[in-house]
């Protein structure tokens, strides 16, 4: 399949602070054009400031481009509505963030079970099973009724990794997934979402500051000031 | 937590409020304490208002004709058919003192021909003054046939000293009503004297005191027919009332027009009878709702502020949902359900206590006033299913509408300020 999964078509981002009466507009990112493959294994580097976060946000449906178009498997996700998103991202984008983001109120399993209860999508037992065999997969099988908070930091990130997981996305996007572990639990990320790139062939999206893991990845795209300075195929 | 993860929605609304149990708790306190006094006023209310209802419908005519005409010029139908028209209006006219009915007998028999009619009592009233030894006291006075009036104010369930059937044998037999009895002294077998409007005294003997309860009935004494007539100046045929139970009580309306039209006689429903007191009733039920009102109103605040808290205190956890894909109003579902809960578990509560309450309340005896309409040792409290369902549905309507502000607001996070915010 030649079609990108991820289109981006002249897209800007400005944004609009209000100070008193005055409006300060800002823009984040003037002009970007990206297509990215499917099953292509991307990552995204650029100084802090640069617009990392954003474009990984309007390429996830999480916020809407201020001009240009954004498609994502086909269609256009910039002309889409609030609840069109949120379907789009949870049928087929998965999310991992800097911080792990799990519900404090919910055990391991529970956190990765919620996107696919969302909306009653998978029945609760079928998605228990769904949960479980992931968390083992990424070495936790051990960890599946404790709380975020009884999980060291690396396993947290797996957890989460597991729930970005959860409705088999085609499109994994994740930023600074590492940013908070040491190294030896972001070299275990960096190897799952490698292993996951080969074997299932879902397309990744990673934003980090990790020379070495960057290079390791098949395309690296550097951002200076929202704008893509570099764009290296790798392998 | 124990709790199974079933339904993720209904999950995340309860763990959240579990989490924070002593607001919660305080909430769920609120929302019960507000339940439990909203059921114990509407039983106390009720309950006296039903038990008036109920005493008055037991011992109380349902219908009561009286001599007053409804249209006063058509001529009166009901004279002998021997007398001629110009010596009843003379005889009309004549009689100003009181209101009679004429011909009774007659009367009786045409009401008595409809099929809703039960019973039909004469009685003539009379104002005198009841003498015993030293006490003397204006006494309301009737004149009733004993074994026909008893099928109205069941006399003879209500007794408390003598024998109701002695009157019917014992023609100048005087039966007390108790407060009459306790004012003047006078007891079973004891001789009293009445005096008559016309002054005449007649001497009577107390045959027996009953108490129904209800004050204006104990207030009442009752002589034989005959004896009651001699006293009021009545001829045999004429009565100032005749009483009336009707078989299906909410005909009596009916009836009463059914008896205006055919005999032309004024004819009154308990219900208009009684409609001062019931208004009266209902006036104060409503004072009292309306603090109940106010006490519910609080819960509420406490429900929306509960919400308020979770939401503001949770919009990371909201972000992140939304991220995942969970929509608008799923998050407002959330806390919708929150309320709900908050609401029925703290009805539950309120429920049981308003039980214990009324059970408490309607068990303390009481010192009976003879200032209020009916006369009980116990506080008459209601015991009505529909007390309980009415305030926990109450409840539940000011908890979700508490947290219709609070579930919305949680619809509206933003996640994408809220992820790049949180650290
Ligand atoms: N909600 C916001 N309010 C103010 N500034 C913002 C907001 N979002 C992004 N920015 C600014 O936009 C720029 C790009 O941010 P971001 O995409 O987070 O960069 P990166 O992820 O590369 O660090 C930064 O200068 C940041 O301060
Ligand atoms: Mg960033």
């Amino acid at each position: 399949m030649d079609d990108p999964i991820i289109k981006l078509e002249h897209v800007s981002k400005e944004l609009i602070m209000k100070n008193g009466r005055e409006e300060i507009v800002t823009t984040i990112l003037p002009d970007i054009s990206l297509d990215i493959r499917r099953g292509e294994f991307t990552s995204i580097t650029g100084p802090s400031g640069s617009g990392k976060t954003t474009l990984l946000y309007l390429i996830g449906g999480l916020d809407k481009p201020t001009s240009g178009n954004a498609f994502l498997d086909g269609e256009e996700i910039s002309s889409m509505d609030e609840e069109q998103l949120a379907e789009i991202r949870n049928a087929k984008l998965g999310f991992v963030y800097q911080f792990h983001f799990l519900l404090p109120e919910f055990n391991a399993l529970e956190n990765v079970m919620m996107p696919m209860l969302a909306r009653g999508r998978v029945p609760v037992n079928e998605a228990k099973k769904r949960a479980a065999e992931l968390l083992t997969q990424l070495g936790l099988p051990d960890k599946l009724h404790n709380k975020p908070n009884q999980l060291s930091g690396g396993q947290q990130q797996r957890v989460a990794v597991a729930r970005a997981l959860a409705n088999n996305p085609i499109v994994i996007l994740a930023d600074e997934p590492t940013g908070n572990l040491d190294s030896k639990s972001a070299e275990v990320i960096y190897r799952l979402f490698t292993k996951l790139n080969e074997e299932t062939g879902q397309t990744i999206v990673v934003v980090t500051h990790d020379e070495h893991f960057a290079s390791e990845t098949k395309r690296l795209v550097h951002i200076l000031d929202g704008q893509i300075d570099s764009d290296k195929k790798l392998r | 937590m124990t709790v199974k993860f079933n339904y993720p929605l209904a999950m995340i609304a309860f763990r959240q409020l579990f989490n924070r149990k002593r607001q919660t708790f305080l909430t769920l306190l609120g929302i019960s304490v507000g339940v439990m006094v909203l059921i114990t006023a509407v039983s106390l209310m009720d309950g006296l208002l039903q038990s008036f209802i109920q005493k008055i419908v037991e011992i109380a005519p349902h219908v009561i004709v009286s001599g007053e005409k409804v249209k006063p010029t058509v001529p009166d139908q009901l004279v002998d058919s021997d007398s001629s028209t110009q010596v009843r209006m003379i005889k009309n006219v004549s009689r100003s003192d009181q209101e009679v009915i004429k011909n009774y007998p007659r009367v009786e028999t045409l009401i008595k021909s409809d099929s809703l009619v039960e019973l039909v009592s004469p009685s003539v009233s009379i104002d005198v003054i009841g003498m015993f030894g030293t006490v003397s006291q204006p006494i309301q006075l009737f004149g009733i046939i004993p074994s026909l009036e008893n099928g109205i104010e069941k006399f003879s369930q209500n007794m408390v000293s003598g024998k109701f059937d002695e009157l019917e044998k014992t023609p100048d037999g005087i039966l007390l009503g108790s407060t009459v009895a306790k004012d003047l002294t006078a007891k079973t077998e004891d001789r009293m004297q009445l005096v008559s409007p016309s002054g005449k005294v007649y001497s009577v003997r107390v045959v027996g005191i009953f108490m129904t309860g209800i004050n204006d009935i104990d207030d009442n004494c009752y002589v034989n027919m005959r004896l009651g007539q001699n006293i009021g100046g009545f001829s045999p045929d004429e009565t100032s009332n005749l009483y009336i139970r009707v078989k299906d009580l909410p005909k009596d309306g009916i009836v009463a027009r059914t008896i205006e039209q055919v005999t032309n006689y004024k004819a009154e429903t308990w219900e208009q009878k009684a409609a001062s007191v019931v208004a009266l009733f209902k006036m104060m039920s409503g004072i009292v709702y309306f603090l109940v009102f106010f006490v519910i109103l609080v819960a509420g605040f406490g429900v929306a502020n509960v919400l308020i808290t979770n939401v503001l205190e949770k919009a990371r956890d909201i972000a992140i949902m939304k991220s995942l894909g969970f929509k608008r109003s799923e998050i407002t579902l959330i806390y919708m359900l929150q309320g709900t809960m908050v609401a029925l578990v703290g009805a539950a509560i309120g429920c049981l206590l308003g039980f214990v309450m009324i059970e408490i309340l309607s068990s303390i005896p009481m010192v009976s006033s003879s200032a209020s309409a009916i006369r009980t040792d116990r506080l008459l409290m209601g015991k009505n299913p529909v007390y309980f369902v009415a305030a926990s549905l109450f409840a539940l309507i000011v908890s979700l509408i508490a947290a219709v502000g609070p579930s919305r607001n949680a619809a509206k996070v933003n996640p994408v300020e809220i992820l790049r915010g949180e650290r």
